[in-house]
């Protein structure tokens, strides 16, 4: 085996413009479906408060699907599977125009949807009833009472359990890699292949997920702290 | 419709391979290799994380930071990231190659165990400091205490989450079809490869497969959750029914 | 909106007229007719699960009634309102908690702020001013910027008096406001009830506290299982009180 050289793979232009075209990816992946999930989890926690029970378990199915069936699946479901079923013109427009990069955001992001509307379905539930009554005996309409009094309870609340679904949604982008996307471990298989130093490509890779990882965490954290109500629990 | 005739098929004839891979002409697959790596990651993983939940807790920096530094690096790093280096180490370790199905393995059991030493140290942290407390005062050491009073409470208590982490395993399994481990995902693969012009149904017919399993394994977790919290409620203490039974699994794939 | 009676100087400002209310088929609020006038203190007791809860909760319709009305200055409040109409009434009567039920992510001004801001649109800085001049009144202003996890269960009471009082409603209803309380702090949240009824605001307060009602209320409403049994000036009731079981309730109390 070579000996250790970091250099050999960072210096090299090929090699780092593909590591870096790799994190990029990573991120138009990361955020493009973090965007998604949040607000299609928001909908769907704002669905299923509807008094309809029909809406109720039309929701319950979508999460139980989502969070049952593996992330890779639903990937392939998505690219392989459905892409299948679009008209030709489409499917050829998506395979010019970085088709597998879209499907994975949207596969990725209504996936996450499930986890962050579960957490902010807990986060609603967290703030104490007497909150709502007080809000409505001081006159707030509905509207008003969400607003100014659950939901900036129920964010905070449920901010721990998205930081953490956040970061599993960072980490998740890896998977973009089976129908694809080049994002970043895509990029190290590459980089790997062509300059046979497997432990130097895998520790660069190592290293950029740890640091986005930790940094996510320790944003997340911060919120938290200043967002906490002074003094609770 | 048509497309759930042509599912129908797609099954029947090829239900052996999604069963058993290609067994016996080849190494055991499909769904069986499938639940065989998740029920053997699980189960290895399980003292091992044990050891690390302790050795976290323990006053000593010596063995707390490395396996704070082994916790934190798994959970910050993609699993087809940590594969791919197991992948590549393991056989420069041991000087022989290594089967795609062992790779997996390994790497699943160092993955589980980190995430579930996480699970069981919240367990143990749960416990009333009343519980030490009584041992320590009656004589044990700190570990007959931890062996005597406080594992075996922690862990009952943590079943719920332990099993829901298994859960998690058996979709974890599926990132073996990056290294070609023969289990459901890559038999799927092996089908829609020979198939070509049914890609929709092959899929779909895969995520139900796991879905069935999983939704299965999670309703099995609500009745012992329940059963447990029937059980806690006469002996813990709010602090440790304060925890979420089942925190969503906490490697999220 | 009915009128059941002509909202005129003389008109009470509560009113039930033959209120009904059930939980399922339990029986929680029976024929209840019953009036505070303008200015009045009134004081509701009688043993737990007595109703008297359930009674003042129907007047911002908080619980819903099956039969009769609630008039609230000669509106019903429970007719067929749209919910712009319910909120504006709701406004319109204060109402105290026995949980405080204090915003935890506002701090005390805040908390007093919010609605004459968001709900009356009163603008920020006359709702500042209002709001400091209110926690001054219930002895408070010291701690204005604190948020209520750093309050005393005394201290947060008294800013919810002032959170309800922020929206200068003609009536004021006390859901047992000191029931939650220990003992040393009831005192205080007492107190600033008093000052309140001295400065003639309509009072509608259900408790356990006798000496409250014997030095403030105007009159007492005796309740049990879901009736309001016996009504009169507290003197008359605390000395000789009529109905059996009213005499029964005030034994049990002295002989605590």
């Amino acid at each position: 085996m070579k000996g250790f050289d970091l250099m050999a793979v960072l210096l090299n232009p090929e090699f780092s413009r593909m590591l870096v075209h790799g994190v990029k990816m990573t991120f138009i992946i990361f955020i493009g479906s973090w965007l998604l999930a949040m607000s299609l989890g928001m909908v769907l926690v704002a669905v299923r408060m509807l008094p309809s029970r029909i809406a109720d378990g039309l929701v319950a199915i979508y999460v139980s699907y989502h969070r049952n069936v593996p992330t890779l699946v639903q990937l392939m479901l998505w690219y392989f599977g459905i892409s299948s079923l679009l008209p030709d013109s489409m499917q050829m427009w998506l395979s010019d125009h970085n088709g597998e990069s879209v499907f994975a955001i949207i596969a990725l992001g209504l996936c996450q949807a499930a986890y962050f509307s579960e957490d902010q379905r807990s986060g609603l539930r967290g703030v104490p009833a007497g909150q709502w009554e007080a809000a409505r005996a001081l006159g707030h309409s509905y509207l008003g009472a969400m607003a100014y009094i659950l939901l900036p309870q129920a964010i905070r609340n449920a901010m721990p359990a998205l930081v953490n679904h956040t970061v599993s949604l960072f980490k998740n982008s890896s998977l973009a890699m089976a129908i694809g996307v080049a994002e970043l471990t895509h990029a190290v298989k590459e980089v790997e292949n062509q300059s046979f130093r497997p432990f130097e490509t895998y520790l660069i890779a190592t290293l950029v997920y740890l640091v986005c990882s930790l940094l996510l965490m320790w944003l997340g954290h911060t919120l938290e702290q200043r967002s906490r109500m002074a003094g609770a629990a | 419709m048509a497309m759930l005739q042509s599912m129908f098929e797609i099954v029947r004839d090829n239900w052996l391979l999604l069963l058993v891979g290609q067994y016996p002409n080849g190494p055991l697959g499909g769904i069986s290799a499938t639940i065989i790596l998740s029920v053997l990651g699980i189960a290895l993983a399980f003292p091992l994380s044990v050891l690390m939940a302790l050795a976290a807790l323990s006053p000593w920096r010596a063995l707390r930071w490395p396996v704070t530094a082994i916790v934190y690096v798994t959970r910050g790093v993609p699993l087809l990231l940590i594969i791919l280096w197991v992948y590549f180490v393991l056989p420069v370790l041991i000087g022989q190659s290594v089967p795609a199905f062992t790779t997996m393995l390994v790497t699943l059991v160092g993955y589980e165990a980190a995430f579930l030493s996480e699970i069981v140290r919240a367990g143990i942290q749960a416990l009333p400091k009343g519980q030490t407390d009584a041992a320590r005062a009656l004589g044990h050491s700190h570990l007959g205490a931890m062996r005597y009073v406080i594992l075996p409470q922690a862990l009952f208590n943590m079943i719920p989450s332990i099993l829901s982490q298994f859960v998690s395993t058996v979709k974890e399994t599926t990132l073996g079809y990056i290294i070609n481990v023969p289990e459901l995902t890559f038999a799927a693969g092996q089908i829609n490869n020979r198939l070509l012009t049914k890609p929709f149904e092959v899929y779909f017919i895969l995520a139900i497969s796991y879905y069935v399993v999983c939704w299965s394994l999670t309703l099995v977790i609500s009745v012992v959750e329940r059963r447990i919290a029937a059980r806690r409620t006469s002996s813990l203490t709010a602090a440790a029914s304060a925890l979420p039974a089942t925190p969503a699994s906490a490697s999220g794939t | 909106m009915s009128n059941a009676i002509p909202a005129g100087e003389a008109a009470p400002m509560i009113q039930f007229v033959a209120v009904h209310k059930f939980f399922g088929s339990l029986a929680a609020l029976t024929d209840i007719n019953a009036e505070v006038k303008k200015g009045e203190v009134v004081v509701v007791c009688g043993p737990s699960g007595s109703g008297k809860s359930t009674l003042i909760r129907t007047v911002n319709r908080l619980e819903q009634i099956q039969s009769g009305s609630v008039l609230f200055q000669g509106r019903d409040v429970h007719a067929k309102l749209r919910s712009s109409a319910l909120n504006h009434l709701r406004s319109r009567i204060g109402f105290v908690f026995q949980s405080f039920n204090l915003f935890p992510h506002l701090s005390a001004l805040d908390n007093v702020m919010l609605s004459p801001m968001k709900v009356n649109g009163v603008k920020r800085s006359d709702a500042r001013e209002a709001a400091l001049r209110l926690l001054d009144r219930v002895g408070l202003s010291a701690k204005a910027q604190n948020y209520p996890a750093q309050l005393s269960g005394g201290q947060q009471q008294r800013v919810a008096i002032a959170r309800a009082l922020a929206m200068e409603p003609p009536a004021m209803l006390f859901d047992e406001p000191t029931s939650a309380l220990d003992p040393e702090m009831v005192g205080e949240v007492l107190s600033v009830m008093r000052t309140l009824a001295r400065d003639g605001m309509t009072m509608m307060c259900v408790t356990h506290e006798m000496n409250f009602a014997r030095d403030v209320a105007d009159r007492v409403w005796f309740m049990d299982a879901g009736k309001v049994l016996e009504t009169a000036a507290p003197g008359d009731f605390f000395r000789s009180p009529q109905h059996p079981r009213a005499k029964r309730f005030l034994s049990d109390l002295h002989t605590r």
